[in-house]
């Protein structure tokens, strides 16, 4: 067993860990009651990744752990440690954008763009996985995102863009 | 949220005896997707000191066949739960309810051993300090229960557990009812029927503060037997249930020889229908005998002012449960 100290940090004290985000290691004082969310906007700058109910109930926090599509209000920062977290930040390349995000402006996946980067994220997940769905499968996977300006239809014609993009060789 | 000190267990003993060192001031946390709303919301009268996390418990995670029962560690996520084929295959009403908890991405972090475990939804409970303080309701160690004389529209229609009328909200308490599981913990093996209690305060089950759930065990029942699981929510996603009823059931020749029914959202523990159950034993299912075991099993129900809508919610769940076998 190991040792109680070593895995153990205690209330009010800092920590230093290293975060691996979108594709970078980033290194940060944070302590225990830290949310992932909060550590990515106050301690990376990455304020793409929105807190809006801050329940878990709203998507817009959608970040990628491992792949997964999870909120990020709702993850300690430090159970996170050794993780590969993606953020909205991490999908345009070289100025390019993801043919996600492409499509999101294509098809008007946004209106006032609050939950977008929640959305785009969950979409990235559940393309990797199904990568033709169709519109009943789109609906269930993006269940846990939601917006508020009902702008719904645009956003699942904007997937199966997003999924035509990606098939036709886009990444 | 208020700071707490924070424990990655490196085995089911070492969050144990964490548990034990803090006493009654720590939880342990799985996927933290009910924990982290109550520690935000700052409810409990006493905050929590410390916080053990499971996840860095190796083995903890999987869902496998052995024998005749169907093997699933606590810290399988939902989502695991709902897309497994063995799940599917052998114990449908789970893998269902499964599918129906939550949303898509509270399923990729809420576990099933945390789905049991959870704490309840009644909003006064829930009610963050935040917003003009805390509420200290019957259930947290206060005096009074806000629900009866206030808002109820989603509370218990069979009474009251001390004075509380707040709902088990878990979706997949009820299948594992009906599946007749059994929950291993770290101390001991527990019937399922016996788990759930609200009568021990704050908390759903009958775990001891120093106990944790290991595994959860179901036994693969005959191959004549089915089992369905169904709920009722204003939405599909992100939504608590009005009403859940998840049903097993065995046949031989059209005639039902073994039965369980198990409805949840209506009372403050999931809830089994005894009476339904021997009614239904030895009978052909039919439109009208399924109809009149949704009657059985809501005859005692005692509703109040404002849920008494759930009592026929419920009537017709357990109908329309039994009816899709
Ligand atoms: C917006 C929202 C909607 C939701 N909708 C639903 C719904 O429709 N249906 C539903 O059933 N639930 C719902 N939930 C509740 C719940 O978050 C999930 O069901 C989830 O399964 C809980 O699991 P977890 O691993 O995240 O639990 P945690 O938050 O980690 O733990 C929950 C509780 O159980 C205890 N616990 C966890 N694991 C163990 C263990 N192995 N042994 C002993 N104690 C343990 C913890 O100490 C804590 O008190 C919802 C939650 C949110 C935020
Ligand atoms: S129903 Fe229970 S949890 Fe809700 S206010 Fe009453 S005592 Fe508290």
């Amino acid at each position: 067993m190991a040792k109680t100290t070593e895995n153990i940090l205690p209330s009010g004290e800092k920590e230093h860990v290293t975060l691996h985000v979108n594709g970078e290691d980033i290194s940060l004082l944070i302590e225990a009651h830290w949310t992932l969310s909060k550590v990515l906007r106050n301690g990376c700058s990455l304020t793409g990744t929105k807190e809006a109910c801050d329940a878990g109930a709203c998507g817009a926090c959608t970040v990628l752990i491992d792949g997964i599509a999870r909120p990020a209000c709702m993850l300690l920062a430090r159970e996170q440690v050794g993780k590969k977290i993606e953020t909205i930040e991490g999908l345009e390349k070289n100025g390019q954008l993801h043919p996600i995000q492409e499509a999101w402006l294509e098809e008007y996946g946004a209106q006032c763009g609050f939950c977008s980067p929640g959305f785009i994220m969950t979409t990235k997940a559940l393309l990797a996985k199904n990568p033709n769905p169709n519109d009943d499968e789109i609906k269930e996977a993006l269940g846990g995102n939601l917006c508020l300006c009902d702008n719904y239809e645009h956003i699942i014609l904007a997937v199966k863009s997003a999924a035509k993009k990606i098939a036709k060789g886009g990444k | 949220m208020k700071r707490f000190t924070h424990i990655n267990a490196t085995s089911a003993e070492h969050a144990v005896s964490c548990l034990q060192e803090y006493k009654d001031s720590s939880y342990v946390i799985a996927g933290g997707s009910d924990l982290l709303g109550c520690l935000k919301d700052n409810l409990w009268m006493q905050t929590p000191e410390a916080i053990v996390n499971l996840k860095t418990i190796e083995g903890l995670s999987y869902i496998k066949e052995e024998g005749s029962t169907l093997h699933i560690g606590a810290l399988t996520t939902l989502t695991e739960v709902a897309e497994s084929s063995i799940v599917k295959k052998l114990a449908p009403a789970l893998a269902e309810a499964a599918r129906r908890t939550a949303s898509p991405l509270l399923r990729n972090m809420g576990t099933l051993g945390g789905n049991i475990c959870q704490e309840n939804r009644c909003w006064y409970y829930r009610y963050p300090s935040k917003l003009g303080g805390r509420i200290d309701c019957v259930r947290k160690g206060g005096t009074k229960c806000f629900a009866v004389i206030g808002e109820h529209r989603y509370h218990s229609i069979f009474g009251a557990v001390n004075k509380c009328i707040a709902v088990n909200p878990s979706d997949t308490a009820p299948a594992l009812i009906a599946l007749n599981a059994t929950i291993k913990t770290t101390k001991r093996t527990i019937a399922i029927d016996e788990f759930f209690s609200a009568a021990h305060g704050a908390g759903s089950t009958i775990l001891d503060r120093d106990e944790i759930v290991l595994e959860i065990l179901v036994p693969v029942a005959a191959k004549s037997a089915v089992s369905a699981f169904k709920k009722i929510a204003f939405r599909k996603s992100i939504d608590f249930a009005l009403v859940t009823c998840a049903i097993a059931l065995e046949k031989d020749a059209d005639k039902i020889t073994a039965v369980r029914i198990c409805l949840n959202g209506v009372y403050n523990n999931p809830m089994r229908s005894q009476e339904a159950e021997e009614f239904l034993l030895g009978k052909v299912l039919t439109e009208d005998i399924a109809k009149e075991a949704g009657e059985i099993a809501l005859q005692n129900a005692k509703s109040l002012f404002q849920n008494i809508y759930k009592v026929q919610l419920a009537k017709t769940l357990v109908a329309d449960t039994l009816l899709s076998l």
